[in-house]
């Protein structure tokens, strides 16, 4: 069973761009392009399994600057003619032999929180990569990584590129590894419990074919998974 | 046995480093915390029997315990099977041998030492009972069994066999638990006379969904017909159902009441339950089970009552609470749940020397309100608050497994064996009954007697 949550909002630009925050992505704020529309997503329902576990760095560390659940689905503001444009596209990945479920569940549409609905890659840093067949302006990637159980997600960098090796022309548009332990730089974005409700950041207009997400474990364990990810923009 | 095409990376993984392993058990703490830990004898061949979801709890719990060399996988499920296969794979960088069917598993694999059992409830005892009889080492998860004759039997094929039978009540290892029991209730009896007992678990409505699975991956009828699973929902959702488990009473409530008998020195003498489904409806176990036991202890009288509710998380989430005539003890593997708390008044002794030897920590006291309250001279005053002195940097299963490995090694004596299990767990099996009987059950020896 799928929940549609609509997205509404009257507030005005200036309003949005108070709503957001200084990054223009959101777990749990508000973001976006001010004066855009408001990005509607199906949301899964809630589901969690199991004994919590404490959301803490390795070793027990506390997360720095943690974003926790959002009460709500966040707002998020998208240029008028922004539609899905990943549904269905190719995913590979540096682990290319999955642990657990293979890559097209990334792109299947599908966000439910049960067994079946998620791939699991090794440890490490590894990356996803999704190939939109053409290059178009990037405006929100959506990311749900693990939602049945309350856990946090620190390590993860999100880059468009239109190189499919992104050796040149990479912008990074998100990147919460705020300790560099993927040492791939240092990011400004905070690290934040994951939910139904997923992690939306701003593409910003990127043009790009290439979406690319990097994670290295999270809270929990060191392994790395993805339920779904959306790729919105405007088709060239 | 089958071969399983798991992941083969195309590149070298991550060093393991001992870091992990050598981690510091207790942040802060004094020696007496700190658990045994380290490599200190050969390689120990294990099999992992169910690898579902508790299944991958026990092997992330195993990842960081030295010389374990994880030989063959079973698991009914196919889905299950691969990430069986996967997460060995990707931990020591050869493919076990893996298995839909335990006894193929037991007559084809040689030189096995032990076996981790992780199944539905109502297979933990014709399981244990075969890898005993196997000559296998046994770490089965609790509930010891749906039946308390199943456990029974457990406790039967462990004392046969002579073989190790370590049970899953994961608190009877952990550091913060032994420090609480051996130095602050008994070493030092800060409580003074435990009068009264109490416990919960209570879990968010959205906590509690039934679990969803993809119909792409789902079991073939047969298999699941041949496992004792009627459909897929079942086989996901077996803790729903009164064949296969004992329900939330067994599921969540037996670690804590584990805790009650453990710490008290006792079993209760009788068991007045009640439960219903006030919520989930189509269930057959209660969706919330309130008990009381009662106890004779060496010191006295116990009381004590322990919840578990599948409707709510609110009232502090799970932890266990022993009341005295001098402190309070709120102990749970949440560390931020737990608490100690010191009763007023002159007759009370002072607990500076606990803190003088760093056995307690004083709580930082609560920021006082603005204006002066009225004071009630009906209501006592709050008592003073302190904590444990230090924590755990460990999975919450690691030193328990780390207990039995070192068991197996001679190393060490079992914290949960089999037998002390069924003692702490027999009287649980009766939750249920009183409470669909609405009648209390005063226990009888042979009731609670292996």
């Amino acid at each position: 069973m799928k929940h549609t949550t609509t997205i509404t909002t009257l507030l005005a630009a200036s309003t949005a761009l108070f709503l957001c925050n200084c990054k223009g992505t959101s777990s749990g704020g508000g973001g976006g392009t001010a004066g855009g529309d408001p990005l509607t997503l199906d949301y899964p329902p809630e589901l969690i399994e199991g004994t919590p576990k404490p959301i803490t760095a390795a070793g027990g560390a506390a997360l720095p600057s943690l974003v926790q659940v959002p009460e709500k689905a966040p707002e998020f503001l998208v240029p008028k003619g922004t539609t899905l444009l990943s549904k269905g596209k190719p995913v590979t990945s540096s682990d290319d032999n999955p642990i657990i479920g293979t890559l097209d569940l990334i792109t299947d549409g599908d966000k439910d929180a049960g067994e079946g609905y998620f791939v699991e890659l090794l440890d490490g840093t590894q990356w996803v990569q999704i190939d939109l067949e053409k290059s178009d302006a990037i405006h929100a990637i959506c990311v749900w990584h693990y939602h049945s159980q309350r856990r946090a997600y620190h390590d993860v960098i999100i880059q468009i590129s239109d190189d499919p090796e992104f050796k040149t022309g990479v912008t990074t548009v998100y990147n919460n590894d705020y300790d560099d332990s993927s040492q791939m730089g240092k990011g400004s974005d905070n690290p934040y419990v994951e939910s139904r409700f997923g992690l939306i950041a701003d593409g910003k207009g990127t043009k790009g074919r290439y979406v690319r997400l990097y994670s290295m474990g999270n809270s929990s364990n060191e392994m790395n998974h993805y339920i779904e990810v959306e790729v919105y923009g405007i088709a060239q | 046995m089958e071969t399983i095409q798991s992941n083969i990376p195309r590149r070298d993984f991550l060093q393991r480093t001992a870091a992990g392993v050598g981690a510091g058990l207790v942040l802060g703490a004094p020696g007496i915390l700190r658990a045994a830990q380290g490599d200190r004898g050969g390689r120990i061949n294990v099999a992992l029997l169910g690898h579902g979801k508790q299944g991958q709890v026990l092997f992330e719990s195993m990842k960081n315990i030295p010389g374990l060399n994880f030989q063959a996988v079973c698991d009914i499920w196919k889905y299950n099977r691969g990430a069986a296969v996967g997460h060995v794979y990707a931990l020591q960088k050869q493919r076990p041998n893996a298995y839909e069917d335990v006894e193929e598993m037991l007559a084809t694999e040689k030189g096995l030492d032990a076996v981790v059992i992780a199944t539905p409830d109502f297979w933990h005892s014709p399981h244990t009972v075969k890898c005993l009889e196997a000559g296998l080492n046994v770490y089965c998860e609790k509930m010891m069994a749906n039946t308390i004759d199943g456990a029974r039997a457990m406790v039967h094929a462990a004392e046969k066999s002579g073989k190790l039978c370590q049970i899953g009540h994961q608190r009877r290892s952990n550091p913060r638990y032994r420090f609480t029991l051996e130095q602050l209730i008994n070493g030092n009896k800060i409580c003074g006379q435990i009068v009264n007992v109490n416990g919960q678990w209570n879990r968010s409505l959205s906590g509690s969904q039934d679990i969803a699975v993809n119909p792409k991956i789902a079991m073939q009828a047969d298999i699941l017909n041949k496992y004792g699973f009627k459909d897929m929902h079942q086989f996901m959702n077996w803790r729903f159902y009164r064949d296969l488990s004992g329900g939330a009473i067994s599921d969540l409530g037996a670690h804590q009441i584990d805790i009650f008998n453990w710490f008290l020195g006792a079993v209760p003498t009788s068991v007045f339950a009640t439960g219903g489904n006030s919520y989930f409806k189509e269930r057959e176990h209660f969706d919330n089970v309130m008990a009381l036991f009662d106890y004779d202890t060496p010191q006295g009288q116990v009381r004590a009552f322990y919840q578990v509710l599948t409707t709510t998380s609110a009232g502090g989430g799970y932890y266990e609470s022993f009341m005295g005539t001098q402190g309070t003890i709120d102990i749970s593997e949440i560390p931020t749940s737990s608490n100690i708390f010191r009763e007023t008044g002159d007759q009370v002794p002072s607990w500076n020397y606990l803190l003088e030897r760093g056995l307690l920590k004083p709580k930082p006291a609560a920021p006082k309100p603005k204006t002066a309250g009225v004071i009630d001279s009906r209501a006592s005053p709050p008592p003073e608050g302190f904590m444990l002195p230090g924590e755990m940097n460990k999975p919450a299963h690691q030193p328990h497994l780390e207990n039995f490995f070192a068991a197996v090694r001679g190393e060490a004596k079992l914290n949960c064996d089999a037998r002390h299990a069924f003692l702490s767990e027999a009287p649980i099996y009766y939750v249920n009954p009183s409470a669909l009987s609405k009648q209390p059950i005063v226990f009888t020896p042979e009731q609670l007697s292996v």
